[in-house]
């Protein structure tokens, strides 16, 4: 050391390389403040750690960046689960779908992981019976939301042609008794926690589909009206919103005292680390009260945790009707396809899925990853991030997050840039449903997330917005928004159009 | 590798620099001055290019925690880098790969498709009005036909295809046996609009094979009842005609008003499009279909039944048609690296002409790894519902997922970055 040192200093080159450093120095402090000076902010790693690099319509379905060996192969596991097409009973393959039903797959309904469309076997109707109505009230509650069979049935549903119910019965035997049948053996996971009272014969959810010789629980038929109106600079626009028909086996109509909810598939990407953001982070962000005075009062979902069994804050479903991704996929398979699982068995106990299938699943739907943005050096796109923030749309869109502790090392303590709250917020009557779901309103909807957004059109070119699919276009949703995001959907409105376009294509870039 | 691209930082160049490996014959040119001068540094030149090595280093450094690759967009917004990124050969900027990506081999996959579909279900109806022997085989024939430029059109599912559930409703897989034997035990009236509303898991490829063949591999002419030929007839009319629908939603636009997807492809980039706002992420579009239709092939298609000595699980097993499927699918892949469709003379650009340019040995590479992928599949003995279940098969079959999965690994590894603009 002494002696390197002391060469150093004798060295003739002495000068020159004090003047090398202190102009490095100078260079890099240069460079520092040039490249600040040109980054209007941090680029954002939307995922943290699992951001995946991929503007294709895979963008949404890449395994995390950074799984182990061992961590992949159960993603693609889980993935080929995700992936299956369940048939009925018995086959050699994918056995126990039905017998009613939405669709057959996970990713038939969440298309590459991504959102579905407001089409039969798409969309979905969940459905409940207002708490005042005397069925509602005469009816045993399902309270605790452990596994519910709908147990009753009424005139609503009554007289089907064919079988319903899951049937072991060997094939082509004719169904005996099949009305008691059906009602005895078709399991739903109707978990409630008593503001929303399954319908008799219907539970929570219409499925509307049927393995062959089984009614479908109802028909839906959507259909969209069109209403006009004009930005501040007198252009025109055109909105659509869908107005159900629902028709019963036999054709009765639905009741009108059933309230109903149209809901779309969102997209499954990133849900890991939604799942991993700690809950006073997201207690912080609401503000039920509106303290603040902007407006905005996010406030939390309690719903029911049928394995604790216990309330629990809700994140995921549109109303952040559910706890974590274990019992969203468990009622998924349940509800959305029929599929009996160790969370909703049937009445025996017995599954068609077992637990290690569905907790690779689950895997799956925390471990995919989420796509960097795109076009960050696209000066409108950065003249359109900076109108996000001033019109408000970052405080339910909240762009930055950090997850915390979570049982997979890949989704914790990750900045991510998901611009959710995971919060639910009063969207104003034009977007109501009219129905609740645990403490959410008829006129909250929990804020979606909104990275990978620009790969909506990229990979399903008709996909819509919004929980029911209603907005062709970016534009179009945010016109829908009202309530508490009124004030930022007429800043967007009162824009010059050059403005506008700019928010649209910051929109796209994510 | 993922670096920053901003025009700060020495103005981006150091950045291009550094990321063009620059940087290495700078540090031999310190290395060289060095020896050179017996030791003794000449001090202004050492000066210039320590300084020039140490800031791209800094630059490139800065770039490992920020997400976006160089030059993205530069289709959009040309600046003042672009002297420097005029020298980077790896600037995908060749319209008419895409272009012809679409013309000469979507479209004309699509197209043939078609043919084989229309011609599946005239075959169809020659074998309902006459059923014998000729026309049963004939039927048979033209399934296995209509079988091969599906397969090969398999890397590019997307867009419309996923849109219109033209897939689902052509190629559901597995069927529902129970759902079919039901239906034709019942009394339904059979139809057009009845198979139309069908279930995906009730019609297409898949139950018209189940039907054509039988599932034992020994079905006669005479086994077959007068409603299953009445429900073959539609189901080939039916698919015949979700083909025909799935050709024009890349040539014409499709029903509910969606433009031709041809035009999107070839449009990328250009201002309003949204789909694909860089040239860059349609090229990567075509590789990501080819990298999700190889992954398939090697780790669930051959894999499966496989490892799990299930011919069950095995993708066309009524016919026996499995292992031509999967060289359908590499094959599907060569055409868009190539950028041709031999089966209708169809010969464009391709990825090839932009890869051999910037790297000719990763091109030959390329094409080596896909002639050794199709060279592999072919030692796995026909059928693969068989062969798949035969112990000594076992590193035949090992080989042929092994050379699937290098191709794979080589373009998602190596042609995959060098397009870039994967953000
Ligand atoms: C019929 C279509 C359909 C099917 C099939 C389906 N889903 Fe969903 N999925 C939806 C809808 C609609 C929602 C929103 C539900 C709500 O708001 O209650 C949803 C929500 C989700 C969410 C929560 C996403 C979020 O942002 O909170 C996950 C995760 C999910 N589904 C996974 C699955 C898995 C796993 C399967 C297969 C076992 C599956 N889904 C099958 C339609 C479907
Ligand atoms: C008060 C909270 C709030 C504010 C403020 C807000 N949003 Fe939203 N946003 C929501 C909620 C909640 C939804 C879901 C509504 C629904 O599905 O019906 C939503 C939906 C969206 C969607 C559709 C997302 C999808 O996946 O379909 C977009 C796009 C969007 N918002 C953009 C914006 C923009 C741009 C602004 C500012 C002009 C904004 N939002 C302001 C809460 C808010």
């Amino acid at each position: 050391m002494q002696s390197l040192l002391s060469k150093f200093f004798r060295a003739k080159s002495f000068r020159f390389i004090v003047v090398f450093f202190l102009t490095l120095v100078a260079a890099i402090a240069l460079s520092g403040s040039l490249s600040h000076a040109q980054l209007p902010q941090q680029i954002p790693q939307a995922g943290g750690e699992t951001t995946i690099f991929d503007r294709t319509s895979h963008g949404l379905q890449q395994p995390a960046a950074n799984l182990t060996a061992a961590e992949l192969t159960l993603h693609q596991d889980g993935d080929s689960t995700f992936e299956a097409v369940f048939v009925s009973a018995p086959a050699p393959v994918h056995a126990g779908l039905g017998a009613t039903f939405n669709n057959t797959s996970c990713t038939a309904c969440h298309i590459n992981d991504g959102r579905g469309l407001p089409v039969k076997g798409n969309l979905l109707v969940r459905v409940s019976m207002p708490v005042s109505h005397p069925i509602a009230a005469s009816q045993p509650v399902a309270a605790g939301g452990s596994n519910k069979y709908t147990s009753s049935i009424f005139e609503l549903a009554q007289g089907s042609r064919g079988c319903w119910g899951r049937s072991h019965r060997p094939l082509h035997q004719p169904c005996r008794s099949r009305l008691r049948r059906t009602l005895e053996s078709q399991p739903q996971a109707s978990v409630t926690l008593g503001n929303v009272p399954p319908v008799p014969g219907l539970g929570t959810q219409i499925q509307d589909q049927a393995l062959f010789g089984h009614q479908p629980k109802a028909t839906v038929e959507i259909s969209w009206q069109e209403t006009s109106g004009t930005y501040g600079d007198g252009t025109a626009y055109r909105l659509r919103s869908p107005r159900l028909k629902i028709t019963l086996p036999e054709g009765k109509p639905l009741p009108p005292q059933v309230l109903t909810s149209p809901r779309v598939p969102p997209p499954i990407t990133g849900r890991g680390l939604l799942e991993a953001i700690p809950e006073p982070t997201l207690l912080a962000l609401a503000d039920p009260q509106d303290k603040n005075q902007d407006g905005i009062s996010g406030r939390p979902n309690y719903v029911w945790d049928v394995q604790k069994k216990a309330k629990v804050l809700g994140r995921f479903g549109l109303k952040a009707n559910n706890p974590h991704l274990l019992q969203q996929n468990a009622t998924a398979f349940i509800n959305d396809m029929g599929v009996t699982n160790p969370l909703f068995p049937d009445k025996d106990g017995s599954s068609y899925i077992d637990i290690a299938t569905l907790k690779a699943v689950t895997f799956y739907t925390q471990t995919v990853g989420v796509p960097a943005r795109t076009l960050l050096d696209d000066p409108l796109v950065q003249h359109g991030e900076k109108l996000f923030s001033q019109a408000n749309c970052a405080a339910c869109h909240i762009s930055q997050l950090r997850t915390g502790d979570h049982p997979l090392k890949a989704v914790a303590y990750q900045s991510i840039h998901p611009y959710t709250d995971l919060l639910l917020h009063d969207m104003g009557p034009g977007l109501a449903d009219g129905r609740p779901d645990f403490e959410a309103s008829e006129t909250e909807w929990r804020t979606p997330p909104l990275w990978g957004l620009g790969l909506t059109k990229t990979i399903l070119p008709s996909a819509g917005y919004l929980h029911d699919g209603r907005a062709r276009t970016l534009e179009e949703a945010i016109l829908w928004h009202g309530g508490e995001a009124e004030s930022a959907k007429q800043a967007f409105r009162a824009w010059a159009k050059s403005d506008r376009e700019a928010l649209l294509r910051f929109l796209t870039s994510l | 590798m993922k670096i920053l691209s901003r025009t700060g930082c020495g103005g981006g160049n150091l950045r291009e620099l550094w990321r063009l490996r620059l940087h290495a014959p700078l540090w031999g040119v310190v290395k060289r001055m060095k020896t050179k001068s017996g030791g003794t540094i000449n001090n202004s030149k050492l000066f210039v290019a320590l300084t020039a090595l140490l800031l791209a280093s800094v630059c490139n450094r800065d770039g490992g925690f920020a997400a976006t690759p160089p030059l993205s967009l530069r289709e959009h917004a040309p600046r003042a880098t672009s002297v420097v990124l005029a020298t980077n050969s790896a600037t995908f900027n060749n319209r008419q790969i895409l272009s012809d990506f679409a013309d000469k081999v979507v479209i004309p996959t699509f197209q043939t498709f078609t043919g084989k579909a229309s011609a599946l279900s005239t075959a169809i109806n020659a074998f309902t009005q006459h059923p014998n022997r000729q026309t049963l085989q004939a039927a048979r024939t033209a399934w296995v036909e209509a079988r091969s430029p599906w397969e090969q059109s398999e890397c590019f599912g997307f867009g419309p295809v996923k849109d219109g559930g033209f897939d689902g409703n052509l190629d559901t897989w597995p069927i529902d046996e129970n759902d079919i034997k039901q239906i034709l035990a019942s009394g339904d009236k059979l139809t057009s609009s009845y198979v139309e509303g069908l279930r995906e898991s009730d019609k297409g490829f898949h139950v018209i094979e189940y039907l054509l063949f039988g599932t034992s591999g020994s079905k006669q002419p005479s086994d077959f009842t007068s409603r299953e030929l009445e429900f073959l007839k539609l189901l080939g009319a039916n698919f015949a005609q979700t083909a025909g629908d799935m050709t024009d939603s890349w040539v014409k636009g499709t029903k509910d008003g969606n433009p031709a997807y041809r035009e999107v492809i070839a449009t990328a980039g250009v201002k309003d499009n949204t789909t694909y706002p860089t040239l860059r992420s349609a090229a990567q579009e075509m590789i990501g279909g080819m990298l999700d239709s190889l992954d398939e092939v090697a780790n669930s298609k051959i894999a499966k039944p496989f490892d799990k000595k299930d011919p069950n699980l095995a993708e066309s097993r009524f016919s026996f048609n499995t292992l031509n499927d999967l060289k359908s699918n590499i094959r599907g892949s060569q055409n868009v690296y190539l950028g041709h469709f031999q089966p209708a003379n169809t010969n464009g650009l391709g990825l090839t002409t932009f890869v051999a340019k910037v790297d000719p040995n990763l091109d030959a590479k390329v094409k080596q790894q896909f002639q050794a992928a199709l060279e592999a599949l072919n030692k796995i003995p026909a059928p693969f519902e068989k062969s798949a279940l035969v112990p000594q098969n076992a590193s035949t079959i090992k080989a042929a997922e092994d050379a699937v999965n290098t191709l794979h690994d080589t373009l998602d590894k190596e042609v995959k970055p060098l397009i870039g603009g994967a953000s």
